[in-house]
């Protein structure tokens, strides 16, 4: 479970994240949804160790992330902004890896590398150094690291960003069956289709602000739409590029 | 988890062509360097080769030609197309003395003689200033023989008498360039774990997989070291070839020919890596945590290369001008070391405990450069670049 209370970081003048709240629960997938430059990214670091908050507070599993971070990031799967490959590893090499640094044994990492190879329909490229890989495999190569640890709680920014048709469902495939194991899946995007395709909550963020909040049902009601994406420009007050 | 760290970036590094290349070849320039500069010095020691005069017209000077042999000159006759064989370098030079020779010369009058030589060639030029040399005492004795013989002493028309004593000998030559090994082998050092340095902070952060190392559950610490020790032993291994190639060239070269008192062997070899080892964690910490600042993996580059001069200053200060070595001159990182390397080639290596201290000092520094770099990896600014956002 992942908690977000009254979040508030400032990058020289510029207010990234302003008095953001929500919550994520376990076996939801929640959706943060919100035009580029609107504090997604930073929200995700915040929770992910990577970056202090001046104040309020990122929770995981009811854990202060700023005071425990090494017991957060055991509890997180990451999937950055940057997926951030070596490009002289192969595939399993980069799974292994994260393995290793999760200190999980070899003995149970082998055959856990061998799983997510089957999940994420890697084996052919499982041997292959990410050197010339596509846009869609590295972004499978990420989460399958982000995943080696099991985690209860999974961060994805953008996972479906840029990808092609096969590659997004395949994503689309794997968030939902998170959800079936009862994870906390918070994922980020700034399409509105991706939202509303795969989220069980949606959390509307612009400017460092939460708009709205509450289930696709409860966000067009609020905003007195007909359709979700008439609700999104509404909350918003423009379309900054969120359809589409 | 240093293991894992290590592991994998000594992997990485492997795998990487250019950064093998650079940490293999680099070392190996010493050696190189080495091997052509006794080759030049042992050429111009080679002076006692016989100095061999082909003339032509040799039958018009006997005199002159009997002087030649008397100072050990082998006289050849000179053949047809002497000019055309000393350009193309077949002939280091020839003599070549006219018809009229003769008759000027009794006649008491300055007699022609050719001396044919290419200064463009540096090879033949010592064999030329011998033989003009040659040429010029007989002229000098001719003159003198002939104002005695007309009563007004020879020393008149020399006021000065000119002695060159010339200290600069092929074997003090020799001393100097030797001296220059601790210079190669701090390049060695600074050089070794150049790419892998930048590659593991700047070019981690470049390629965007920081992010995703750092949300595993390591300490900042453990990546660091992980990374450190890396480095390290690209370094080492680095300073291995180095030594490994001084080694080598210097088998190849007769240094006892040279009268230098010189030994390379097991004993110095260990010295040598003694002094370098510590120095080549220090190294590593120093120039990782110098990349973590850098913007961008060119920005890395161009610090680390600025960098590698300031350790050569004293190296080079110290193959010009020697300084005797004192203790706390071994708590500063790499001057330490340079001179303990220099005292060790020099045969009269440093106590052990000056060892030990030169080793805490690095190790005490590279310590501090590690904990600095890994708190550096908790600034937001670090780990995503100036100006972070989003």
């Amino acid at each position: 479970m992942i908690e977000v209370q009254s979040l508030h970081k400032r990058f020289g003048e510029v207010v990234a994240v302003d008095e953001v709240s929500f919550t994520a629960a376990d076996g939801v997938v929640t959706g943060l949804l919100g035009p580029n430059g609107a504090g997604k990214t930073t929200t995700l670091r915040m929770l992910s160790t990577l970056i202090e908050p001046d104040r309020g507070a990122a929770l995981v599993d009811g854990l202060v992330v700023a005071q425990h971070p090494m017991e957060a990031r055991r509890r997180i799967g990451v999937l950055p902004d940057a997926r951030g490959l070596y490009p002289r590893l192969t595939a399993r090499e980069h799974v292994r890896y994260a393995g290793e640094l999760h200190g999980i044994p070899g003995r149970l990492l082998r055959p856990r590398i061998d799983e997510l190879i089957e999940l994420l329909d890697m084996r052919s490229i499982a041997d292959r150094r990410a050197d010339g890989f596509s846009h869609g495999e590295r972004v499978k190569v990420a989460l399958a690291r982000a995943l080696v640890h099991e985690p209860r709680n999974v961060l994805l920014d953008e996972p479906t960003n840029g990808l092609d048709v096969m590659s997004t469902r395949a994503v689309r495939a794997l968030v939902r069956r998170l959800r079936e194991q009862g994870r906390c899946v918070l994922f980020s995007s700034h399409v509105m289709q991706e939202v509303s395709a795969l989220c069980d909550r949606i959390v509307i963020i612009a400017r460092g602000r939460v708009l709205a909040q509450g289930t696709p049902e409860e966000i067009r009601a609020g905003a007195g739409k007909e359709n979700l994406e008439e609700a999104f420009v509404s909350v918003i007050g423009s379309d900054q590029g969120l359809v589409g | 988890m240093i293991g894992p760290v290590l592991r994998k970036e000594l992997v990485d590094h492997l795998r990487d062509r250019r950064s093998i290349f650079s940490s293999l070849l680099m070392p190996l320039l010493g050696p190189l360097t080495m091997l052509a500069m006794f080759g030049l010095i042992a050429s111009w020691v080679r002076e006692d080769r016989p100095l061999i005069v082909p003339v032509a017209g040799g039958q018009n000077a006997p005199s002159l030609i009997a002087f030649l042999q008397r100072h050990g000159a082998i006289v050849e006759t000179a053949p047809a197309d002497y000019e055309a064989q000393v350009r193309d370098g077949k002939l280091d030079l020839a003599i070549g003395v006219p018809e009229d020779y003769g008759k000027e010369f009794e006649a008491g009058r300055s007699a022609p003689v050719q001396l044919i030589e290419d200064s463009s060639r540096n090879k033949s030029r010592p064999q030329v200033v011998r033989a003009r040399r040659l040429l010029e005492l007989y002229s000098r004795r001719t003159s003198a023989l002939r104002m005695i013989a007309r009563g007004v002493s020879p020393t008149l028309v020399a006021p000065l008498e000119l002695t060159d004593v010339d200290l600069a000998t092929p074997e003090k030559t020799a001393a100097n360039v030797l001296s220059m090994i601790p210079l190669f082998l701090l390049m060695a050092v600074f050089v070794g774990g150049l790419h892998l340095a930048i590659d593991c902070t700047a070019g981690e952060r470049e390629r965007g997989s920081l992010e995703a190392l750092l949300v595993n559950p390591v300490s900042r610490g453990s990546l660091v070291a992980g990374k450190w020790l890396a480095v390290a032993a690209a370094t080492v291994v680095a300073v291995l070839v180095a030594l490994a190639g001084f080694w080598l060239a210097l088998g190849r070269i007769p240094l006892q020919d040279l009268g230098i008192k010189f030994h390379l062997g097991r004993e110095e070899m260990a010295g040598i890596l003694l002094a370098c080892a510590p120095l080549a964690l220090f190294a590593a910490a120093l120039q990782m945590t110098l990349a973590f600042f850098a913007r961008t993996f060119k920005e890395a580059q161009t610090y680390l290369s600025m960098l590698m001069l300031v350790p050569l200053l004293p190296a080079t200060f110290l193959s010009l001008q020697p300084i005797k070595s004192q203790l706390w001159m071994m708590l500063v990182p790499v001057l330490g070391q340079t001179l303990l390397m220099t005292d060790v080639l020099r045969g009269e290596p440093a106590p052990l405990l000056w060892f030990a201290l030169a080793a805490g000092a690095a190790l005490v520094f590279s310590g501090a450069l590690v904990a600095w770099a890994a708190r550096l990896l908790k600034s937001e600014k670090i780990v995503f670049g100036r100006g972070a956002g989003g």
